[in-house]
């Protein structure tokens, strides 16, 4: 009767586990050199398109090294077969980078003599480019465990799906078939085996890559159906030394997506910045993310973009087309559904919901503060956010009213508050801000009290 | 009159964390919506405590707890969803009962509808991040509400199977140990624990029940996050195993809790044993 009771519930629990479903997968290889080539990863660009638990992953490839020496390898959920692993074009990702990156934005005070209005025209420039890169290696035989799953040709791509029963033996079989396998890798390998994934391996086709003509390896993109919606990185980092950057961004149905492990928090936005930072808007955002980076203890992803993509206000680039999101992966569109009107490119698009939202998370990580792979969930968030800075240009004209004698007096408040604003978020130095600053808007004078006064004020 | 009831420090501790999460974390919560959830549990308690007639006048505290947990870890696109939650959650204090005893944990009652039934429902499992301060202000708050109540055995079953399983898994797939930490120090995981399991009122009434409970929950937990993939396990957890509450009730009679000292027996024996 004991017995009977204290197995009652552990026999419901069990019963209330087998009513839901299951499956696994995960992402994000290393390098594996075929030569001694130096290869080092320190950013990657990845783009998750998911509905349901169906995903289409596509890995950009900035691999920097000779051609020949690129390979991959990749955990991943399940067996691919050919028709899951396509390759597509470089240009989509730099489409959805030039879309959803953090922006400047330039706004022209007018004549405060003329209006009390002011209609500022808000202009966006394209912000820094981030950077990338990308790869790993490996081929087939057999023996030790690892069993070849497949094996097919893509592109330029020769790839092999590999199945392993413990890590040493596929350690032993990639090194065997010629893969350069980094230090370290075999204990990484064995939670992703002991997890039953499978490992993606890609290497490139030296015939077929002559053939295709192009310049660069182009991004593969492969599809799979997992409930598991995660990027391992933890491959990544062996032969990592420094912090690495991962931007990935994340087309969903609905809205936001979420890292569930770590926090996802937002990158400092709409602040108004010296006009000085035009001409140098990528180090400015490089320094204000290492500043920001720093304060959260190292240890959080950033969004920097969320949006639906029908529209974008202001746009840094035209959203992009239906066949340029089927590209990117996403399979949801159907082609009689209102997202197929083309998509109207400008600023302010009222809310021509497109049933794409994206979300660019920018993760820095390493070895110490991310022990763990990058988990996601995508939520019904449809709040819209964007990394957006913004550059105030005084009236330039003559002012000879009263309200512009006080409007010119508030200037060198507004430009401390600028300078002060810009050091605390790239932590450069005031006094180097100001300096610059008196360059850019060196016709405008103020007395050292209506300096000292701004001063005070604002301290 | 003041803090004289255990829930006024229940509610002065999900609101100081509410506070703070605002203020500190990044969190997408919008104020209105805490105003509507805070509106309508209230509501919904005086319609239902009208309608049944049973509730001596109002049960403000239970509902603003209940208000409290839902605004910290619900989070809506339209204010409608979330009233939807705090409807429910209150309603299923009165409609799934059994005898006099409701079994579902409100708040998660109202979570796990608001999932199911809306479109624009979300939890956010990562939004307290591994800050160790939080972990310490959970435990230390907590800590003082479970001691006053005398449902420490809970929190302590569900955290030690969970860690224990999680620990097997761990060595099993050959991570090293700062995987485990980091899975383990979630704010949200410990706010769950110290927070939401212990209700008194809904959980079984004896302790052997109580830890064998917290244990199947930690094990559904731990099953549906690793196997399933479920970022939000616990409460999924929580909901599907509430219902056994009546059952270990049944197999393990004990007198009911109650927040009045004094009261009934079964306060005043658990109140004075752990202070």
């Amino acid at each position: 009767m004991k017995i009977f009771r204290l197995l009652t519930p552990l026999l419901l629990a069990i019963v209330a586990v087998l009513c839901f479903a299951p499956a696994a997968w995960a992402f994000c290889g290393f390098y594996v050199a075929k030569a001694d080539t130096k290869l080092y990863n320190k950013a990657s660009q990845v783009v998750l398109a998911r509905q349901g638990d169906r995903t289409v992953m596509t890995m950009a490839n900035d691999f920097q090294g000779e051609v020949k020496d690129f390979a991959i390898v990749i955990p991943v959920p399940t067996v691919l077969q050919k028709e899951q692993v396509r390759v597509t074009q470089t240009k989509i990702i730099e489409r959805l980078d030039a879309f959803s990156a953090p922006r400047l934005v330039e706004y022209f005070d007018s004549d405060p003599c003329a209006s009390a209005y002011s209609d500022n025209l808000p202009q966006s420039a394209p912000a820094p480019a981030s950077e990338r890169r990308e790869a790993g290696s490996a081929r087939g035989d057999r023996s030790l465990g690892v069993t070849v799953e497949a094996r097919f040709n893509v592109g330029e791509y020769d790839i092999l799906i590999l199945s392993a029963k413990e890590s040493g033996g596929l350690e032993t079989w990639l090194k065997r078939n010629g893969y350069k396998i980094p230090r370290g890798a075999k204990q990484l390998l064995q939670p992703y085996i002991r997890s039953s994934m499978k490992f993606f391996v890609a290497k490139v086709n030296l015939d077929k890559f002559e053939e295709s003509g192009y310049q660069f390896l182009r991004p593969l993109q492969i599809s799979y159906k997992s409930p598991k919606f995660m990027l391992p990185i933890r491959l990544g980092m062996i032969n990592a030394t420094t912090e690495q950057d991962l931007i990935v961004y994340i087309l969903s149905p609905q809205g936001q997506t979420e890292i569930t492990n770590y926090r996802t928090v937002k990158i400092p936005s709409d602040v108004n910045i010296p006009l000085f930072v035009k001409d140098e808007f990528g180090e400015f955002y490089k320094s204000m993310f290492q500043t920001v980076y720093t304060k959260e203890n190292r240890k959080v992803g950033f969004l920097e973009y969320a949006w639906d993509m029908g529209s974008c206000d202001p746009c840094s680039a035209d959203p992009l087309t239906p066949e340029e999101l089927k590209e990117a992966g996403v399979f949801w569109l159907n082609d009689n559904s209102p997202s197929n009107v083309p998509v109207r490119p400008g600023f302010r698009g009222s809310f021509p919901s497109s049933s794409v939202f994206i979300s660019r998370l920018h993760v820095r990580y390493t070895r110490d503060k991310f022990p763990e792979d990058l988990m996601f969930q995508q939520t019904a968030n449809s709040e819209s956010f964007q990394g957006r800075y913004v550059l105030q240009h005084p009236f330039q004209g003559e002012l000879k009213c009263q309200a512009g004698r006080e409007y010119k007096r508030s200037l060198p408040k507004r430009f401390e508050q600028e300078a002060q604003t810009l050091a605390k978020l790239t932590n450069w130095k005031i006094q180097d801000i100001r300096n610059k600053m008196n360059l850019s808007v060196g016709n405008l004078t103020y007395s050292w009290w209506e300096n000292f006064l701004s001063w005070l004020g604002l301290n | 009159m003041l803090l004289k009831d255990i829930r006024d420090y229940q509610i002065l501790f999900l609101g100081l964390f509410l506070f703070l999460g605002i203020g500190t974390r990044d969190w997408t919560l919008r104020p209105e919506l805490i105003a509507v959830a805070i509106a309508t549990c209230l509501v919904t308690q005086w319609i239902f405590s009208l309608v049944t007639g049973k509730e001596q006048i109002l049960n403000l505290r239970s509902a603003l707890i209940t208000s409290l947990g839902l605004s910290l870890l619900l989070r809506a696109d339209h204010w409608t969803t979330m009233a939807i939650a705090a409807a429910v959650a209150i309603a299923s204090k009165f409609i799934f009962k059994f005898g006099d005893k409701h079994f579902f944990n409100p708040a998660n009652f109202g979570i796990i509808s608001a999932l199911i039934l809306t479109p624009d429902a979300w939890v956010s499992p990562g939004q307290w991040g591994e800050e160790w301060w939080y972990g310490l202000l959970f435990v230390g708050t907590g800590g003082m509400i479970l001691q006053r109540i005398g449902r420490w055995d809970t929190t302590a079953a569900f955290l030690g199977t969970y860690s224990l399983l999680e620990a097997i898994r761990n060595i099993w797939l050959g991570w090293t140990w700062d995987v485990y930490w980091h899975r383990l120090m979630s704010g949200s995981l410990l706010l769950f624990a110290l927070f939401m399991i212990t209700d008194p009122r809904s959980i079984p009434n004896s302790r052997i029940g109580r830890v064998v409970w917290a244990m199947c929950i930690a094990g559904l937990t731990f099953i549906l996050r690793n196997y399933f993939f479920v970022s939000t396990a616990v409460f999924w957890a929580l909901f599907a195993l509430a219902p056994l509450t009546i059952l270990i009730d049944v197999l393990w009679l004990a007198p009911r809790f109650s927040w009045q000292r004094g009261d009934e027996q079964a306060g005043e024996e658990l109140l004075t044993q752990h202070s």
